[in-house]
């Protein structure tokens, strides 16, 4: 999918209408060469930033402009970092096509508001657990219906605490990286290189990894949904 | 979509809803719009259906995904007041008539409980199924697919599930393997059909998997049978598609009986058998488990849990009598049916 479907576009324009606050960039790293999903990505991302008045779109030349990239830890493309009214580490890699527009639309509406759903007593506790700076990497593909649940959930850690960054990776398109990391299933998530999940799983649950890997300790299970 | 979505923990909920499946979110929006203050308790929103990559008999829709049928179904619950909760919850105990639900932050207190808690996968029992959990034993075609492009797989199981798994992993696979235990595959007409077209799937009846072997990923499955003489079959993934098991655990620590599979035991009207405590869907031991059966259930427990609290509304009176039905809120009069 390089485009918005009619159907979805209506829908996608009445949320950003009511729920969109402050306004959000999506700055969108690409390059001409050697990108396969790059020209449909950025044809996607400037059809979304199309639908509000609050949306503004950048394009970065990956190479080009290296020091902007480095600037926002983008170091794959195609990429884009949804920032709001702050950067909340809010980034995707690879086409956020099928399910994964779901998480695009989520990332938006999270980094407009500034506000997670989390309840207050969930709030407390990941405040408690992310007392280090924590990168949660979600490999997931376009065809996981259930991916954009998981990836949704991070994205809120992320707006709820400035210690978590959140790289949501279309593993399909960065295959050495489904070699790196072992994904043969999705959504699988590493935090911090050392601890691992993969499938669904609750919130409280993932906080104890969020903790695992603040504190350094390696783990991994696998959950199904 | 809400997550964690939360308003007044303080309050006494008419009913609390738990599980996030078709048949509890249609629970939600009938409990909502019968004014009754509601709390849906689920994860993963959608449930397991959304897994599935089309729904042919829903009625009312010729074709659609697991996830988009769920998705309308909780974007129509949330028309009415509804609190959302997509967490787990992990206890649930009872006080008096009241009971009080648990997830890992917070509590709600309700004066019904519907269990609508659904079902979990079965796993395969057999060295080697744990070792590879995740890494090349899958339950979900669609969400693991991808993965197995161009690769030789097996898919366990004798059943519709099973054929439609089959059927979805053809979109990328190499070559798949049913492997069944009896003699032939339980799917419906149109499913069975379709397996009969694809060439790249192969039915192996009457044979079992013993165990799931290899290093770093599987190299192979071994049989109890032979198939095109060996015992073994080369593949990289094990899809497995034997069915499932009914999440009813908090049901039973509440007293809630089962049978013999735990499926939770109800009446027609959704009953159980502790007053105020309500199963639908496939958690229960309803036969025919569809979305539509759940979904029905999900309504009736809801009109049921109204019912107990006090409310004489009866949806199934004919037009005169229903205008004078002295219980019906007044925004449903002249709207439902």
């Amino acid at each position: 999918m390089s485009e918005v479907p009619e159907d979805i576009e209506e829908t996608v324009v009445q949320r950003f209408n009511e729920e969109l606050k402050d306004p959000v960039k999506l700055v969108f790293f690409t390059q001409e060469m050697e990108c396969p999903f790059c020209a449909q990505t950025h044809k996607l991302l400037e059809t979304v930033a199309n639908l509000s008045d609050k949306i503004t779109f950048e394009v970065h030349d990956f190479v080009k402009d290296k020091e902007k990239a480095e600037q926002l830890g983008i170091e794959k493309i195609p990429a884009v970092a949804i920032l709001g009214k702050k950067d909340y580490g809010l980034r995707m890699f690879g086409i956020p096509s099928g399910y994964e527009f779901q998480t695009l639309i989520e990332g938006i509406v999270f980094a407009s508001t500034g506000k997670s759903e989390l309840s207050p007593k969930a709030e407390e506790a990941l405040r408690k657990v992310a007392t280090k700076p924590v990168k949660i990497q979600i490999f997931v593909i376009p065809t996981c219906p259930v991916c954009p649940v998981l990836g949704a959930m991070a994205f809120q850690f992320a707006i709820a605490s400035a210690n978590i960054s959140v790289d949501i990776v279309e593993i399909a398109e960065f295959p050495h990286l489904a070699v790196k990391y072992d994904v043969v299933g999705t959504p699988k998530a590493v935090l911090n290189e050392k601890v691992q999940f993969e499938g669904l799983v609750p919130p409280g649950q993932f906080l104890t990894f969020i903790q695992q890997a603040a504190q350094g300790s390696p783990t991994g299970i696998s959950p199904t949904i | 979509m809400d997550v964690n979505h939360l308003t007044d923990q303080q309050s006494m909920y008419d009913i609390a809803i738990i599980g996030g499946g078709v048949s509890g979110l249609a629970a939600a929006m009938y409990a909502g719009r019968m004014k009754l203050n509601t709390v849906l308790i689920g994860y993963p929103p959608g449930g397991v259906i959304a897994t599935t990559d089309w729904i042919e008999n829903y009625p009312g829709f010729i074709s659609l995904s697991g996830k988009e049928l769920a998705d309308k179904i909780l974007a129509h619950a949330k028309e009415y007041e509804v609190d959302m909760v997509f967490d787990e919850a992990t206890e649930i105990t009872r006080d008096g008539r009241c009971f009080t639900v648990n997830t890992a932050f917070d509590e709600y207190q309700a004066k019904t409980v519907l269990f609508a808690t659904g079902t979990r996968y079965r796993k395969l029992p057999v060295p080697g199924a744990d070792t590879f959990e995740g890494k090349g034993v899958q339950f979900c075609g669609l969400c693991d697919g991808p993965m197995f492009q161009d690769k030789l797989v097996a898919v366990v199981g004798g059943g519709d599930s099973a054929a439609k798994e089959a059927l979805i992993l053809a979109q990328w696979a190499k070559h798949i393997y049913v492997i069944i235990r009896g003699d032939q595959l339980k799917a419906e007409p149109v499913n069975m059909e379709r397996v009969k077209k694809t060439e790249k799937i192969t039915l192996v009846f009457n044979t079992n998997v013993t165990s799931i072997e290899g290093s770093q990923g599987i190299e192979k499955i071994v049989l109890d049978q032979p198939f095109e003489g060996k015992n073994e079959l080369v593949v990289k993934g094990v899809f497995i598609a034997i069915g499932s098991l009914p999440l009813s655990q908090l049901a039973v620590q509440l007293g809630v009986k089962t049978n013999e599979k735990g499926e939770i035991l109800i009446n027609r009207q959704t009953e159980t058998n502790i007053p105020g405590v309500f199963a639908a869907g496939d958690v229960t031991d309803t036969q025919f488990k569809q979305a539509i059966t759940g979904v029905a259930e999900g309504v009736t427990a809801a009109y049921q849990a109204y019912r107990y609290l006090g409310g004489e509304f009866v949806c199934t009176c004919v037009d005169d009598d229903y205008l004078d039905c002295p219980a019906a809120p007044e925004d449903l009069r002249g709207r439902t049916e």
